[in-house]
């Protein structure tokens, strides 16, 4: 997959966990820009963003990530 | 040794001048024998149990690493948590080993209820330490760091003797850089007067506002049969205050002393009482035990088969959107249960610093829809609402701190009781609570000097770096700093809790 998929994909499953059509996330994205996205949704988009790429983050992955940037990149580093 | 002592201050400056004189690459052994002597001030079993948990977790952590195979990797790691927090409740919440320990007293002719056993052996700051420990064995196992090789530097982290009493916690990736940083540290005077002011700050707040507070506390919570009515809420709120000034000037002096030494610790407080939510609220109290429950018990159990699962079938019952906030509120309740029983493994703090807050939480979520709505109408934007907001969530964390400072749930059960009961605010009621008008007035500037230096460092949106009045003073002329560090060292020495009985040593936080 290449960069700009991964981001239409992404951005599919943020639309769909917070419910929000009009959602619309780039590099530097973060938790403050999108509304509900706290630490109790966070592990929900996680486990959606999983299974949406058949993948698995390992533990070291699921916090400090700064932007959604950074998110997409962990994800194709899993894509191989 | 307590944080609050001459000693202490004695021990850190000593530290201090040795590690300086010392050539960069060798700080780090004066840091561990001055920890290691620290621990074994606490009493030779604090320093045996941190021994045994640095040792268990060094080698849980080798054998968790990349490089092992993967059965390996999940036995030695579930071996090192389970041991090492089976320790921990064994010991510190005065379970199996209590047992154990009544039996041994009868052997020595003491009654078995007396627990005067494990009153000795009892060990310092272990529900931090053990907590901390773990998280680096599950750090290696989830490749957050690599596995030290050398046990040296492992156990400084283990030890190091300014949070070692009572945090805050700090994950190895993040400390381990910052002691390495010890050989560059460089002495200077700015150094030495924002560490004083910093630590003289936290003996104000322990033994001018929380000692001082202790008194009424104590009036209120000993005989609540007395003090019914208003006075339940006054007595909680008294306890709110003086659990905050105890254990955020524990965490200044903490603080102050890592600074000295050039170890930036990471701040545990974040003007909580001003709070709107009581997320927020957690979100500003304790922050760093608040993460290490995220990173490593709230967000690893979301992510196991089984509350996938739960999630799965809840959005088949309940819908997508509500659905999938089963998992999340199954989890939170066991956090919470986890958070309550850690702070002291009786049902009070179980009900009082655990589930009631999550009781809180829920409710929160659950009218989220409505609130919001309530928001718009009452103009929440607009300051009354904002201030009606802070009150009301200092409210609620005081019902819970009801049982968290009452002798049992009985108790506290019977202090809601006498809520509804008449009560009387005359002047010999009110003199009864144990402080003079003197008192009363110092309490009360203190007080406000406290609510003053919350209110600067304030920020609404937490992403924001908090105002530090120590840096403000900083960039004042010289004169201006160090005339504010000797009022509050006057101020310590003069109006200081030093009475008959007093502990110095009683850190709320550091019996935990």
């Amino acid at each position: 997959m290449t960069r700009e998929e991964v981001f239409a994909k992404l951005n599919e499953i943020f639309q769909d966990v917070f419910d929000d059509e009009d959602i619309n996330v780039n590099e530097n994205t973060t938790a403050a820009d999108v509304d509900g996205w706290d630490s109790l949704e966070h592990i929900n988009l996680l486990v959606a963003i999983e299974r949406g790429f058949g993948i698995r983050f390992t533990m070291g992955e699921t916090t400090g990530l700064k932007n959604v940037g950074e998110m997409v990149d962990k994800i194709m580093a899993h894509l191989g | 040794m307590s944080l609050v002592s001459a000693a202490f201050l004695a021990f850190v400056a000593f530290t201090a001048i040795v590690y300086y004189l010392t050539p960069g690459g060798a700080r780090r052994w004066i840091l561990l024998l001055a920890s290691l002597a620290f621990c074994a001030s606490c009493g030779f079993y604090s320093l045996a149990f941190v021994l045994l948990a640095a040792v268990t977790t060094f080698i849980g952590g080798l054998l968790s690493g990349p490089s092992k195979s993967r059965g390996l990797r999940n036995a030695a790691c579930v071996i090192t948590v389970v041991l090492n927090l089976g320790i921990l409740c064994s010991v510190r919440y005065y379970g199996l080993i209590g047992h154990f320990a009544d039996n041994l007293n009868k052997v020595f002719g003491a009654s078995a209820n007396t627990r005067t056993f494990m009153l000795y052996v009892l060990p310092v700051g272990m529900a931090f330490y053990t907590l901390q420990l773990i998280g680096y064995t599950l750090d290696c196992r989830w490749e957050r760091t690599q596995p030290e090789k050398n046990f040296f530097r492992y156990l400084l982290f283990a030890t190091y003797f300014p949070y070692f009493t009572s945090g805050p916690m700090n994950s190895y990736a993040d400390l381990s850089v910052k002691l390495d940083g010890s050989k560059d540290a460089k002495f200077s005077f700015d150094r030495l007067r924002d560490s004083a002011i910093r630590i003289a700050w936290g003996f104000f707040k322990k033994l001018v506002i929380a000692d001082r507070i202790a008194v009424v506390v104590n009036a209120i919570y000993g005989d609540h049969q007395t003090y019914g009515g208003l006075y339940v809420f006054i007595g909680a709120a008294c306890f709110a205050i003086q659990l905050y000034a105890d254990f955020s000037g524990c965490m200044d002096v903490v603080l102050g002393a890592s600074h000295l030494l050039g170890i930036e610790m990471p701040e545990n407080f974040n003007s909580p009482f001003l709070a709107h939510t009581i997320r927020e609220y957690w979100q500003r109290w304790h922050i760093t035990l608040g993460g290490w429950l995220r990173d490593y018990l709230f967000y690893p159990m979301l992510r196991t088969s089984v509350f996938v699962k739960i999630g799965d079938g809840a959005k088949k019952l309940f819908g997508k959107k509500k659905g999938k906030k089963v998992p999340t509120y199954l989890g939170l309740i066991i956090l919470w249960a986890a958070v309550g029983y850690w702070h002291g493994g009786l049902m009070k703090y179980v009900i009082g610093t655990g589930i009631l807050h999550c009781f809180y939480i829920i409710l929160g979520e659950l009218f989220e829809p409505v609130s919001v709505k309530l928001r718009k109408a009452l103009h929440s934007e607009k300051l009354p609402y904002k201030i009606f907001q802070t009150a009301r969530t200092f409210f609620l964390i005081c019902l819970g701190h009801i049982f968290f400072r009452a002798n049992n749930v009985p108790d506290a059960v019977m202090m809601y009781k006498s809520i509804f009961q008449p009560f009387s605010m005359s002047k010999e009621t009110l003199a009864s609570l144990g402080l003079d008008s003197g008192n009363l007035i110092v309490l009360l500037v203190s007080f406000a000097l406290l609510v003053a230096v919350d209110i600067y460092k304030y920020r609404e949106k937490q992403e924001e770096e908090p105002r530090l009045v120590l840096k403000s003073i900083a960039s004042k002329p010289v004169i201006v700093s160090w005339a504010a560090f000797m009022i509050l060292a006057i101020a310590v020495l003069i109006f200081g809790m030093y009475g008959l009985g007093y502990d110095s040593g009683a850190f709320i936080y550091a019996r935990i």
